[in-house]
């Protein structure tokens, strides 16, 4: 892998600095890179012609190996968020869209809960609904028998 | 990054936003004090008069404050 170069690797320190080609690497994917290691190391970039310096020190100390792995994740998340702004950049529109359909018919329902309140505020007559006659009975009567089980052996049959 | 009294930290143009850098000298104002200055291509952040009481790296953290902030900056420009 020629786009990324380990500089310096200093175990008594825990430091390491990274070389990258700054062509492959945009500048907001290297901070999104970086954040991600904010919580684990002192990270502090810097510029040289052409390539990106990262500055590299655990916040434990860390041996040799720990910074080459370290240096290695880096160059993964490097990939991982270049990768993920670049699916983000080609659906950004289906994104928008989706969210525009999500909050519009939001509002809409809202729209049409208020204009439904406002209707039953003016009195309007519901009386002629289905269902609306009240003939005294409720859920429990069952004068036509249709609640009586149909399997055989069952209460209903007997 | 050191763990002296005083420290000269340069950051890049390109990488690090004044305003950034003066809103992470801000957080760390009760620990040190910051003083930004432009040198060619980079900010250049004198701090002194580090607390020596204080737990941890400040010029360090001072920096990943830094860094937080300008990329926050960018990703907040950018929507």
């Amino acid at each position: 892998m020629a786009q990324s170069k380990i500089e310096t690797i200093d175990a008594k320190t825990s430091t390491l600095t990274l070389a990258l080609d700054i062509d492959l690497y945009p500048r907001d994917v290297l901070y999104a890179a970086a954040y991600v290691f904010l919580d684990r190391a002192y990270v502090l970039l810097d510029r040289d012609g052409q390539r990106f310096i990262v500055h590299v020190r655990g916040k434990q100390p860390l041996e040799e190996e720990t910074l080459r792995a370290f240096a290695g994740e880096f160059e993964n998340e490097l990939l991982a968020q270049a990768l993920r702004q670049k699916v983000f950049a080609a659906n950004q529109r289906i994104i928008e869209n989706v969210a525009n359909l999500a909050i519009f018919g939001a509002v809409g329902s809202e729209a049409d809960e208020e204009g439904e309140a406002a209707a039953g505020d003016e009195g309007t007559d519901l009386s002629g609904l289905h269902g609306a006659d009240d003939d005294g009975m409720d859920f429990l009567n069952d004068p036509l028998g249709i609640a009586k089980p149909w399997e055989t052996g069952k209460k209903g049959d007997e | 990054m050191s763990n002296a009294t005083t420290a000269s930290v340069k950051f890049h143009r390109d990488l690090y936003h004044e305003q950034a850098i003066t809103e992470a000298a801000a957080s760390f104002a009760d620990f040190a004090s910051f003083k930004v200055r432009s040198d060619g291509e980079h900010y250049v952040v004198d701090v002194a008069d580090i607390n020596p009481e204080v737990e941890g790296d400040v010029v360090a953290e001072f920096c990943n404050f830094a860094l937080a902030n300008s990329a926050m900056r960018l990703k907040n420009s950018e929507t």
